[in-house]
């Protein structure tokens, strides 16, 4: 990259440094990664092993620990331990919330560049397709896909991943139409540079912040999706994801077994409110224009 | 204005029609015929034809004079004899059939094939001798061919003096329209307001829908309302307080509430507020009673997106020159606020309002699950737990025609205050 786009992140980096609230933010996002990395690692191992992991393996006697020293955040129905099958629950949570951008957000830079860039036909081929898929009933309209791909982690992915690339692929467009007036493109055209790289070498970098921003605060609202499918019995099944704990916990919860419920609560809490607060935050670092006041 | 109406409904069309395709292809060309899944794996290949008839599952997708026929599935050699193991003298070697010669070959069709269309075979084979079909000749030679058939009655196969040997055979029923497809059945069902029947209670599924969106718009009318006055109220409190602690809290605020999972919210107010201190009934639709707490859990799952959203239009609105004007007049903040702000912040406020009404529709899926509340979010999370195809559909693609309308209307809304749009 050249020394001007350098000069851009870590003009950012800089913003974002001076930000307390931020760096908290970044520090908390960086421990659930390693949460979830440390998961990834465990179930990796006994799927190689091909044993059941400690933290499916079901002990009738240790049921409904309270959270001791043993078991920090107690045990569940099976007496399994609430904390390793809550840092399995974000290894899900990490897989549905970077998979389903793998899916949504090429479409939506495909779709929003072309959009942007070529106008015309195309353009109203991409608006007519992203006002479509806008119109669908949000969540339903998840639920359905995954009930036609099949219960499981893929249905999931599938239905948020092909009806959120909708909001980037509309910002794209319009920081497209923008940028396509500049001179640094008029010059790229001049040149006779080709379409494909003027719009992938030139002007995608400039603007990548509006993709980071967009993964920032999509993320956490696609694990609140995961949860809230996984609860209904559509998304995963046998593993153990928070919306499956909230599941099992919620009918215990009424005889005093507060503790899994409790913790998966604040675990889901924790990953997004500091998904959210980072998004803003980076929002505003990386795009001082877009800088709401007051904030 | 006229005009511009006109054009906007014209532009409305390929969205509905993009809608339309969208529900086509996710049911019917992923998800295939539901049938096996309703009917148990062990229904009759005939049932599922029939059921497969009523719902037009059994016509080629979106243009085509052939059809695939569970009377008899395709068959290649390849692996096994298939559905011609009990067929006496018939022989699977090697990946490939042989019918020995002298004998009469009855096609294995699993039911009897309907009268009132021509089917069509397709054979790949091989044979030295002349072997017939009923009366028509079977057009195959020494070397591998691939021939068809076309026929009205099922005859059976007479290889004559020599064997025959086969590699596969396909039925098809041709279609005598080739637009008498699936998509066409969709499309002219849709227009009949048919939404079809739902496998699980039997019931057709406009009744269901018009059932089901009473109870829905009992719950999310008050939620909406209730939400929006709460969260312009704060959000001017906001603007007044701007750049204040007051201020700051309230946005930290509203970023925790969002954070706060829906089903937190819910299993939390129900088991907290309905079981533990016993203020609401915890479940059930009997009278206005029950409708208090799932209305307080919609209001305060949504204020903390809608907090934030108004507070920055508010905030926009109160650096705008005007509210300048108006202060070096010296009209009093309150008055700034109320009279000037607020007013100019109505556009936008409406927009928002416009957009969310088709949600109202659809409920909420949770809410209503998890109070009992007979609407149409309860329906829809049933339908997609027991695979009600036309259920879901119709759920899906009512609210996205809503969607689309209320679109138009919030556009024309807009056309109305500010001449400008129009020109765009």
């Amino acid at each position: 990259m050249s020394e001007k786009g350098n000069s851009l992140w870590s003009d950012a980096w800089r913003r974002l440094k001076k930000n307390r609230l931020a760096m908290i933010c970044l520090g908390v996002v960086a421990f659930y990664t390693a949460l979830a990395i440390y998961g990834e690692v465990v179930y990796r191992y006994y799927q190689a092993k091909d044993q059941t992991a400690f933290y499916q393996k079901t002990d009738l006697d240790q049921a409904y620990q309270s959270p001791s020293s043993k078991h920090w955040m107690g045990t569940d129905a099976l007496g399994r331990d609430v904390t390793q099958r809550l840092i399995q629950g974000t290894r899900i949570a990490y897989k549905v919330g970077i998979i389903t951008a793998l899916i949504a957000i090429p479409i939506g830079v495909f779709f929003g560049c072309l959009a942007g860039y070529f106008g015309g036909r195309v353009d109203s081929f991409v608006v007519w397709l992203y006002s479509t898929v806008a119109s669908m009933p949000g969540l339903l309209f998840i639920l359905a896909i995954a009930m036609v791909v099949g219960k499981g982690l893929l249905g999931i992915y599938l239905g948020i991943g092909l009806t959120t690339w909708v909001g980037l692929c509309r910002l794209i467009r319009g920081e497209v139409i923008k940028h396509k007036e500049q001179a640094y493109v008029m010059a790229a055209k001049a040149l006779g540079l080709s379409w494909p790289r003027i719009l992938f070498r030139h002007i995608l970098p400039n603007v990548f912040h509006v993709i980071i921003v967009t993964f920032t605060l999509r993320f956490p609202a696609a694990v609140s999706t995961e949860v809230f499918m996984s609860f209904l019995g559509i998304g995963v099944v046998s593993e153990p994801s928070w919306g499956v704990m909230i599941n099992s916990a919620r009918m215990r919860l009424w005889q005093g077994v507060w503790w899994e419920m409790t913790f998966v609560t604040l675990a889901i809490f924790g990953l997004v409110l500091a998904f959210n607060l980072l998004g803003d935050a980076l929002r505003d670092a990386l795009d001082p224009r877009l800088r709401t006041e007051g904030n | 204005m006229l005009r511009y109406i006109g054009k906007r409904i014209l532009q409305m069309i390929p969205t509905v029609f993009g809608v339309i395709l969208i529900t086509f292809v996710l049911f019917n060309i992923v998800g295939g015929s539901p049938a096996q899944q309703v009917l148990g794996p062990h229904a009759q290949a005939d049932t599922l034809e029939s059921f497969d008839e009523q719902r037009g599952f059994n016509k080629p997708l979106f243009i085509g004079t052939r059809t695939t026929t569970r009377a008899y599935a395709d068959s290649d050699f390849e692996r096994s004899a298939g559905d011609w193991q009990q067929q006496n003298g018939a022989v699977w070697t090697n990946g490939t059939l042989i019918l020995a010669a002298g004998g009469e070959y009855a096609l294995p069709v699993k039911f009897a094939l309907r009268t009132d269309c021509d089917y069509e075979l397709e054979m790949e084979g091989r044979s030295a001798g002349f072997p017939m079909f009923g009366e028509n000749q079977l057009k195959l030679s020494k070397d591998w061919k691939k021939i068809s058939l076309r026929f009205q009655e099922l005859e059976k196969i007479v290889p004559g003096n020599a064997p025959v040997e086969i590699r596969s055979i396909k039925l098809r029923r041709i279609m005598s329209n080739p637009f008498d497809s699936q998509f066409m059945f969709y499309l002219n069902r849709l227009a009949h307001l048919d939404f079809g029947v739902s496998h699980s209670t039997n019931q057709r599924v406009s009744k269901l829908l018009l059932d089901g969106i009473g109870p829905s718009l009992m719950l999310t009318v008050p939620v909406f309302f209730v939400g929006l006055i709460t969260a312009v109220m704060l959000s001017l409190f906001c603007a007044f307080w701007r750049d204040t602690w007051v201020d700051r809290f309230f946005v930290v605020f509203s970023v925790a509430l969002m954070s706060v999972n829906y089903l937190v919210w819910i299993v939390g107010g129900q088991y907290l507020l309905g079981f533990k201190l016993g203020w609401f009934p915890v479940w059930g639709f009997e009278d206005p009673r029950y409708l208090i707490l799932p209305v307080l859990i919609g209001v305060f799952s949504g204020l903390g997106a809608e907090l934030r959203f108004y507070r920055t239009i508010m905030l926009d609105e109160a650096h705008r020159d005007y509210v300048r004007t108006a202060q070096a007049k010296g009209v009093s903040r309150l008055g700034v606020l109320f009279k000037h702000v607020l007013k100019n912040a109505m556009i936008p406020i409406i927009t928002n309002t416009v957009i969310a009404i088709p949600f109202l529709y659809t409920g909420s899926l949770l809410l209503e699950s998890f109070f009992g509340i007979p609407g149409l979010g309860y329906l829809g999370i049933n339908a997609i737990n027991s695979s009600d195809v036309d259920v879901v559909r119709a759920i899906v693609l009512v609210g996205s025609i809503i969607f689309v309308i209320a679109n138009l209307l919030t556009d024309i809304c807009y056309a109305l205050v500010d001449p400008r749009v129009k020109l765009k």
